[in-house]
């Protein structure tokens, strides 16, 4: 029985190794508009603010040739003396956007989000197998390579064979911030790295230390929500790891 | 090129995910919360007869021998609509399913009421239900093979809009009403939320054509829901 993950976990290795020399960003009609960030930034949730998570953003694109589009991480802020809160959705351009396949994952905001009852209930076409990073790989999920101790880091830092499928978007579903509440839902707008105070692993909305993540491949969580399905356990990137994340966060291009 | 390979990786991982079901269901646990009996299910097989149900009578009938073979005690209705006809109002798959909540065969909670599984609110339905690919299971456990795997049959008949309502015009939507197996269309949903440019569960797209072949071209098999009303 303990064979099979390893054997699956080789074969998926050399898979993903050959696709990534046919990957091409987006598709010549249709260039990469969106992505989620192939890793973390590796500080929980600290991102150096909005700043640094868009630098990030646009860091990732121009390794993979679509740097010459202007990349905003979909993060909202909550509002603090003298600045208003910041929607994640105001941030991301009008649409349509493109995986790295040249797929369309939406066609505007109300489609992305979800504005009517009909396009809500519909949803968008962000699925496990179009929620790509900026190198066109699936992001592992929900009973891909189970082990008990993929949520510990010691784990993760040894193999990106597991889990992986919590996204930070501090946001509501709507795609907006958090608003009228002390609770944090976005690790002090990206620039904490606390450790949660409890050994809890999700839903501890209002305990402390914590931010708001979506499913990468709309399983579990829950409500399978692509942005807003459960907060984390705390900020420290031992917290993110625990519960299947890992800090990543999307990136659009707004032009 | 690109698509072989990731349809490769899809199969592989839906492999994988089979088998942690199965550990999942092993799990050793001292004082385990008693698990919530089923109360939802895809049919493992259809009657294959593409959309001759044998009307929703033959639909509720096939929910019920499934379910029963399974183990069950609940009465099961199909989540099917009929459309309207002369002297017959059209009926709604909602109003056949009770009010929940509903659990699949694992005791994993599907939705809690209505609301949470049509999305009758804005809030409800941006925040969606329980419902994706490794919860939507037939009568026996098992995930419905989807999206890039080989026998893709995520194609699950509902003839239905996204509210769990019929459709109020004139056109096909039901293959009849569940009676024929060669002309007509009929909207289905997906089981594991992806094709068709939606996530939609009970209203993804419309096929056209009512035979079993038909079907199984556009990557289903005449499978459909099955809810416990009590």
């Amino acid at each position: 029985m303990r064979k099979i993950p390893m054997i699956v976990a080789a074969l998926a290795a050399t898979m993903a190794g050959s696709y990534f020399a046919y990957a091409q960003q987006g598709s010549p009609e249709h260039p990469m508009t969106f992505f989620i960030t192939s890793a973390g930034m590796g500080d929980g949730g600290n991102f150096g603010g909005l700043k640094g998570a868009d630098a990030y953003c646009q860091l990732l694109a121009s390794r993979v040739g679509a740097g010459n589009k202007t990349w905003h991480a979909y993060l909202s802020t909550q509002e603090r003396p003298g600045q208003p809160a910041i929607n994640a959705r105001d941030r991301i351009g009008a649409g349509p956007w493109y995986n790295a396949y040249g797929e369309m994952i939406a066609r505007d905001l109300a489609h992305l989000h979800g504005d009517t009852l009909q396009l809500a209930r519909l949803g968008n076409n962000i699925t496990k197998l179009t929620n790509l990073t900026e190198k066109g790989q699936i992001v592992y999920g929900l009973g891909d390579f189970p082990d008990p101790q993929d949520g510990t880091i010691e784990y993760v830092s040894k193999t990106i064979y597991s889990n992986r499928h919590e996204v930070v978007t501090g946001s509501k579903p709507d795609g907006r911030a958090y608003t009228g509440t002390s609770v944090d839902y976005t690790c002090n707008n990206y620039t904490s790295n606390e450790a949660g105070t409890s050994g809890q692993a999700v839903r501890r909305n209002g305990m402390g230390a914590a931010m708001q993540v979506g499913m990468s491949d709309r399983n579990g969580g829950g409500n399978g929500s692509w942005n807003s399905a459960h907060s984390t356990g705390g900020c420290s990137q031992a917290d993110v790891v625990r519960t299947h994340g890992q800090g990543k966060f999307y990136c659009f291009a707004i032009n | 090129m690109k698509r072989t390979i990731v349809s490769f990786a899809g199969a592989t991982l839906s492999l994988m995910a089979g088998s942690l079901v199965v550990l999942a269901a092993q799990a050793p646990g001292g004082a385990a919360p008693p698990r919530m009996p089923m109360s939802f299910f895809v049919t493992s097989v259809g009657l294959g007869k593409g959309g001759d149900l044998g009307g929703l009578a033959g639909a509720d009938a096939q929910c019920q021998a499934l379910a029963t073979a399974a183990g069950s005690t609940k009465t099961w209705h199909a989540y099917l609509s009929t459309q309207a006809r002369p002297g017959q109002p059209a009926i709604n798959a909602r109003e056949r399913i009770g009010s929940g909540p509903w659990y699949n065969s694992k005791g994993g909670i599907l939705a809690a009421d209505q609301n949470e599984l049509h999305g009758d609110t804005l809030e409800a339905a941006q925040q969606n239900n329980g419902m994706w690919k490794l919860s939507i299971l037939n009568e026996k456990g098992q995930m419905i093979r989807g999206e890039a795997e080989n026998g893709n049959v995520h194609d699950i008949l509902t003839g239905s809009n996204t509210d769990g309502r019929a459709f109020a015009d004139n056109a096909d939507r039901t293959c009849n009403n569940w009676t024929s197996s060669t002309t007509g269309s009929v909207l289905v949903g997906h089981s594991d939320r992806m094709g068709g440019g939606n996530i939609s569960w009970n209203s993804s797209e419309e096929v056209q054509g009512c035979s079993q072949e038909a079907f199984a071209r556009a990557h289903g098999a005449g499978l459909f829901y099955c809810f416990a009303v009590n």
